[in-house]
């Protein structure tokens, strides 16, 4: 009888029966993870130090050249500002939106499976798609969004959105926590649903009101959920490519680009590959750092 | 359940609506445009219901425009990249759940995190790739990077979809005389099945909205997926919203009810313990 080796936990030593089998069934699938995700990874780190011509051809080695460039180019850093701040706007709306979404969904009334299905498709649609409807949406001319302002008295005299650079900023941000609100509803939802309801029921008792709970019982509780949620939409966020290429392009001239539309345009319109490079190894050192967070976060949730 | 004050109840439901009511807006906008005539788009001021439904919008679409060719090009590079991913996917996932070996930990922590990386990071130097393997400007390149960049979180969440079957089952399988293989294919798999459907949703889904490498990598019209031709609307012919609004919608509804299917998988793939309780 073949013996059942998963039974015994042991020590794991490279080269048994059993790690070869698994070495085997992972073969196909990391061989393609480094050809086509750790091989460009390290092409890129390669061109961010070389001089590379129109083609994306290395050319020479110019140290930290492209660097240089990058550092002495003040748009550089006002894209660097905006994505900090682009992240930590988006994030923090998402935040508080996803927790009072959360806090309403969890409470228990008739019709709420539809309500919660109906928060969710903005998350379920596409993002590119979503983000042409919404560059209709915000037309200045025909666009119902102005007229709904209007209409309802909210703002008689709307801007006209994506024509100015701070303006645009906003509706670029605004579809970009539109997008990921109903992601944090739902992990918000979940790990309130996770709360063991008699804790909460036992300082009712006691007399603490909604507000004293909240703060003291369930936003400590939900503690995990909200690290990790945070993490994971600062990434999102950080990356959100579609919105800003799609709405506005970055533009008006370069005001709403933020890092990641700003190394595709310095690569495939400006034909800057050598500091485009430079850019995505800071962007990438950036994205590593929370990534490594979310990660260790992560598996100290899960028993893997 | 505690007894609720009627005022409760009530602003419960008035700020749900109000919040579902601005989230659904642009839903609301693409509806109307589409179905709207060029005359009624073009008016001011835009009002919301339109004075005739236009319900030809929805067909004359695919004769005035590619439509259909988008939506084959999406079609094929979708289920292209979910077959390739997924077949890479669940062996590795299974040796995650089921088999011990050195670096285990290691190279599922590395998934996690390179899950994370912007594509935006490597397009460069992956478009040197495909230019060198003369794959540009073919579907076959975006069927590889698309299955590429869903891999690793295809490969997580089947770990976890493996994990929650338990041993026994296999052990079973192994004492009446099934060899490994036949365990892990003829007995583990269709009880994993559930994870497959999610994992292949997944993948398809995100293939089907990719945007990015589909602009980058796709030179000819005719072979543009769906984001890229729909996006090319607007630059390219005059812009008929109503008929852009209509596409759109049609492009969507079938990806949103999809996703509605493993909207619960996504969420505790992404979130982990923390919020399975």
């Amino acid at each position: 009888m073949e013996e059942i080796t998963v039974q015994h936990p042991q020590k794991s030593t490279l080269w048994t029966t059993e790690s070869k089998i698994a070495y085997l069934l992972l073969f196909p699938a990391f061989a393609v993870l480094l050809l086509f995700m750790l091989y460009p990874i390290l092409y890129v780190f390669l061109m961010a130090f070389f001089k590379t011509n129109k083609l994306g051809n290395i050319v020479s080695f110019i140290g930290l050249g492209n660097f240089e460039v990058l550092f002495k180019n003040k748009a550089f850093w006002e894209v660097t500002f905006r994505s900090i701040l682009w992240t930590v706007l988006a994030v923090l709306s998402k935040t508080v939106a996803g927790i009072i979404i959360a806090l309403l969904l969890n409470v228990e009334f008739a019709g709420r499976k539809i309500y919660r299905t109906l928060v969710i498709i903005p998350w379920a649609s596409s993002v590119p798609i979503s983000a042409m409807i919404w560059q209709w949406t915000f037309n200045s001319e025909f666009g119902l969004l102005n007229q709904t302002l209007k209409m309802t008295g909210l703002w008689d005299n709307p801007p006209l959105w994506l024509a100015y650079p701070k303006t645009a900023f906003f509706a670029n941000l605004y579809v970009d926590i539109w997008c990921g609100i109903p992601f944090m509803a739902m992990v918000f939802l979940a790990g309130l649903q996770a709360i063991p309801q008699d804790i909460d029921e036992s300082a009712q008792v006691d007399g603490a009101n909604a507000w004293t709970r909240f703060w003291r019982i369930t936003l400590p509780m939900l503690r995990p959920v909200l690290l990790i949620a945070t993490l994971l939409s600062a990434l999102w966020t950080f990356n959100d490519f579609n919105v800003i290429y799609i709405l506005t392009k970055g533009g008006p001239i370069n005001k709403t680009d933020i890092l990641i539309t700003f190394i595709y345009k310095y690569s495939f319109q400006f034909l800057k590959f050598g500091p485009a490079a430079a850019m995505a190894i800071i962007t990438f050192v950036i994205l590593l750092a929370v990534s490594l967070l979310y990660a260790r976060h992560y598996f100290r949730s899960e028993d893997v | 359940m505690t007894r609720r004050s009627l005022r409760f109840t009530i602003f419960i439901y008035a700020s749900i609506t109000l919040i579902v009511i601005v989230l659904l807006f642009p839903f609301g906008v693409a509806l109307s445009t589409a179905f709207k005539d060029i005359d009624e788009v073009y008016s001011t001021p835009p009002y919301w219901m339109p004075k005739r439904v236009a319900v030809e919008n929805f067909t004359h679409i695919w004769e005035k425009y590619p439509l259909a060719g988008y939506f084959m090009n999406s079609l094929i590079i979708s289920t292209g990249a979910t077959l390739f991913a997924t077949i890479l996917c669940i062996p590795a996932a299974y040796a995650f759940a089921r088999l011990r070996f050195y670096g285990r930990k290691t190279l599922l922590f590395a998934l996690l995190v390179v899950q994370m990386f912007s594509p935006i990071i490597v397009v460069i130097a992956l478009y040197k790739i495909i230019v060198r393997l003369g794959l540009i400007d073919t579907q076959l390149s975006l069927i590889i990077v698309n299955a590429v960049f869903t891999l690793a979180f295809a490969i997580w969440m089947m770990n976890g979809y493996f994990s929650t079957i338990p041993r026994e089952v296999e052990e079973a399988a192994l004492i009446d005389g099934c060899s490994r293989w036949q365990t892990m294919f003829l007995v583990t798999l269709p009880i994993a099945m559930p994870g497959v459907v999610t994992v292949v949703i997944y993948t398809f889904i995100t293939a089907w909205n990719e945007f990015m490498f589909a602009l980058t990598f796709i030179n000819s019209t005719e072979k543009r997926p769906l984001t890229v031709g729909l996006y090319n609307f607007v630059g390219r012919w005059q812009v008929s919203w109503q008929y852009l609004m209509a596409a759109a919608l049609m492009a969507v509804i079938p990806v949103i009810i999809l996703f509605m299917l493993i909207e619960k998988q996504l969420v505790e793939g992404l979130a982990g313990g923390a919020v399975k309780g």
